[in-house]
């Protein structure tokens, strides 16, 4: 049976929840598991993540790793792989997961896959399944031999027994980093703050033209009192500033009810507004991923569909 | 300084998409083709470094004889060469034969610099980029939202999650991997399209570049593309737009949100 190798990613001083995932992923393919904390201060993480299902958790510390790094890390994550010799490395698919994950591969040789949110051992490989096409498919993948996964976030519930694992130092020496990291923060905020408004209006790449957006969608805002926000590339080609984003790199909000006009629903928008009380999503396209999370769904033209839905709000308010 | 872009040609954004008969790709024959859009905004990336001073761009791609079409727009929009590769064998691929393969390209001249788009618009891989800086023995960074050229180095700004940015500072040599929306993507002029015509563009074989099919073997490979299955999904609202709409607004009211 495969022996799995998970990496963890601490974020905040804390192990994320996606790790977690990770050893319900791997727990579910039934073999042996290991894991790899590796920063600067972890040593309680590594033991908390000992007795939540980790197994045997590898524990690398220095100052070296104390921000995140691609060459330290695969340094490490290479040595963690040489000691313990595993036929699945899994890590999640966050910035620093997809960051390492190639260079990781190509320093092993193996077979890479990201984003997948199944797993299954097939012969001395695995099959992956995933998302492509940005949404539009799904894709089972082969991948043979010793096999790297990043592994969508939100894909498996975190794993939540908790058992008997251990705790091991895993000594690296010589680790450097050819780029420096200066500083995180946050981007510039404008007075645009989607978290607090009951009902969120978001217009997509569907809305083809920016003035679409005062012409056709500012009226339903109007209309139901919401405010505005927008899908990524909206705010990729400037037609609205970055704090309209709504999704895992703009906002993520949860309003009473969030109204998504000509938005596909690529995972990264809905990570952003799944979480919203009620779902309206307005779309052409009967096979849009939006309609999967929408409560309420209105196949159609929304320049048709938007401008008789603000006619029919008037008249009901009277 | 030389900059190597690194592009891919992908469906184009709204082309309608069908699995194919074999069930592991698209119908490819009867769509319309693009530049992958984060390849574009690393190609614009490379145009503006080269528009502030001294510097050649050259793009290389991988793909069949229609992604000539996708570097004689690149060429247009100002790259100055190319560099196209295919060979049967790649019909069927993963992310490390392609950047090893572009690590063949890259390697029979000397970048300052290689940038890409952080994923491509089909295949999703976001592995391309990291892999070929490994061949290359580059650092790089992926995500990338700014980048700015400094004296032998570049001081860049990667996209984490919920708004925030890492500042990192990357010598030169390096690698870097744009998200969308770095830029505005300029388009080809009609000047530049003329004088696109002339610039050169150099078709190489596996063998060209010292590989064979072997050497860009597979690891991974498509057993199955599917429409997802459906779930329960919404509930929709049938009719004409009025009858749609004033659905909707009844529903709007029994939220009590009216
Ligand atoms: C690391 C990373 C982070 C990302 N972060 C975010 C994020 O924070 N937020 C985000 O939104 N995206 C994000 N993305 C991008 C995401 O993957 C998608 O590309 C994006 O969400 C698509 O936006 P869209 O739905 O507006 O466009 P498309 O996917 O192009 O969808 C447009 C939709 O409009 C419909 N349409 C077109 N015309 C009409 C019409 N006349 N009437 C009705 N419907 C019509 C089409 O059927 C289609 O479904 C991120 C991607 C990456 C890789």
């Amino acid at each position: 049976m495969a022996k799995v190798l998970i990496v963890g990613e601490i974020q905040g001083g804390a192990l994320r929840e996606a790790s977690l995932e990770l050893v319900a992923v791997a727990r579910g393919l039934g073999g042996d598991v290991v894991s790899l904390v590796l920063g600067k201060g972890v040593q309680g993480i590594a033991e908390d993540l000992s007795k939540k299902g980790g197994g045997k958790v590898l524990v690398a510390e220095g100052d070296a790793l104390e921000a995140y790094s691609a060459d330290t890390h695969t340094a490490v994550i290479q040595q963690a792989v040489e000691a313990e010799q595993p036929d699945l490395i899994l890590l999640s698919n966050t910035p620093n997961g997809w960051d390492v994950a190639g260079k990781l591969a190509a320093v092993l040789d193996v077979a890479a896959v990201t984003d997948v949110f199944r797993i299954e051992a097939d012969g001395d490989g695995f099959l992956l399944t995933r998302r492509m096409f940005n949404g539009k498919f799904d894709a089972q993948l082969r991948a043979s031999g010793r096999t790297l996964a990043t592994v969508q976030p939100g894909a498996a519930t975190a794993y939540e027994g908790s058992d008997a694992g251990s705790v091991e130092a895993l000594t690296v020496s010589g680790l450097s980093s050819r780029s420096t990291f200066v500083e995180v923060r946050k981007a510039a905020a404008g007075g645009h703050d989607l978290t607090k408004a009951d009902i969120v209006v978001s217009g997509g790449r569907g809305l083809q033209k920016p003035e679409k957006f005062d012409e056709v969608l500012e009226p339903l805002c109007a209309a139901l009192g919401a405010q505005m926000g927008a899908s990524r590339p909206v705010v990729d080609a400037g037609w609205k500033p970055h704090e309209y984003q709504v999704g895992s790199s703009g906002q993520v909000i949860a309003p009473k009810l969030y109204v998504a006009v000509g938005i596909s629903g690529a995972i990264q928008h809905l990570v952003g507004m799944k979480g919203s009380n009620f779902i309206i999503a307005i779309n052409k396209d009967p096979d849009a991923p939006i309609f999967e999370v929408a409560d309420l769904g209105v196949v159609g033209d929304l320049f048709e569909v938007v401008p008789a839905l603000v006619e029919a709000l008037k008249q009901a308010k009277g | 300084m030389k900059i190597l872009v690194c592009l891919k040609q992908v469906p184009h954004q709204d082309a309608r998409l069908e699995v194919a008969p074999g069930g592991t790709w698209i119908q490819d024959s009867n769509i319309k083709f693009d530049i992958n859009d984060y390849d574009k905004y690393a190609l614009e990336l490379a145009l503006r470094i080269k528009d502030a001073g001294e510097a050649e761009v050259v793009v290389a791609s991988i793909g069949p004889d229609r992604a000539t079409q996708a570097l004689r727009t690149a060429l247009g929009m100002g790259a100055d060469r190319a560099v196209q590769v295919w060979d049967d064998a790649f019909a069927a691929t993963d992310s490390l034969a392609i950047a090893k393969t572009l690590a063949a390209v890259a390697k029979e001249e000397s970048f300052d610099l290689v940038v890409m788009g952080l994923m491509s618009d089909d295949a999703n891989n976001s592995l391309t980029a990291p892999m070929l800086a490994q061949f290359l023995d580059l650092p790089h960074v992926t995500s990338v939202v700014k980048a700015e050229l400094q004296d032998g180095k570049v001081e860049v700004e990667r996209e984490l999650e919920g708004g925030s940015l890492e500042v990192r500072s990357v010598p030169l040599p390096a690698l870097l991997a744009v998200q969308t929306g770095i830029n505005d993507v300029r388009y080809a002029s009609l000047k530049g399209i003329m004088a696109a015509k002339k610039k050169p563009l150099a078709k190489k074989s596996l063998s060209d570049l010292g590989l064979d099919a072997g050497a860009v073997a597979p690891k991974v490979s498509i057993a199955k593309l599917y429409v997802p299955p459906k779930g329960e999904g919404a509930e929709l609202v049938e009719g004409s737009p009025a009858e749609q709409a004033s659905k909707v607004v009844a529903k709007i009211k029994e939220l009590g949100l009216l």
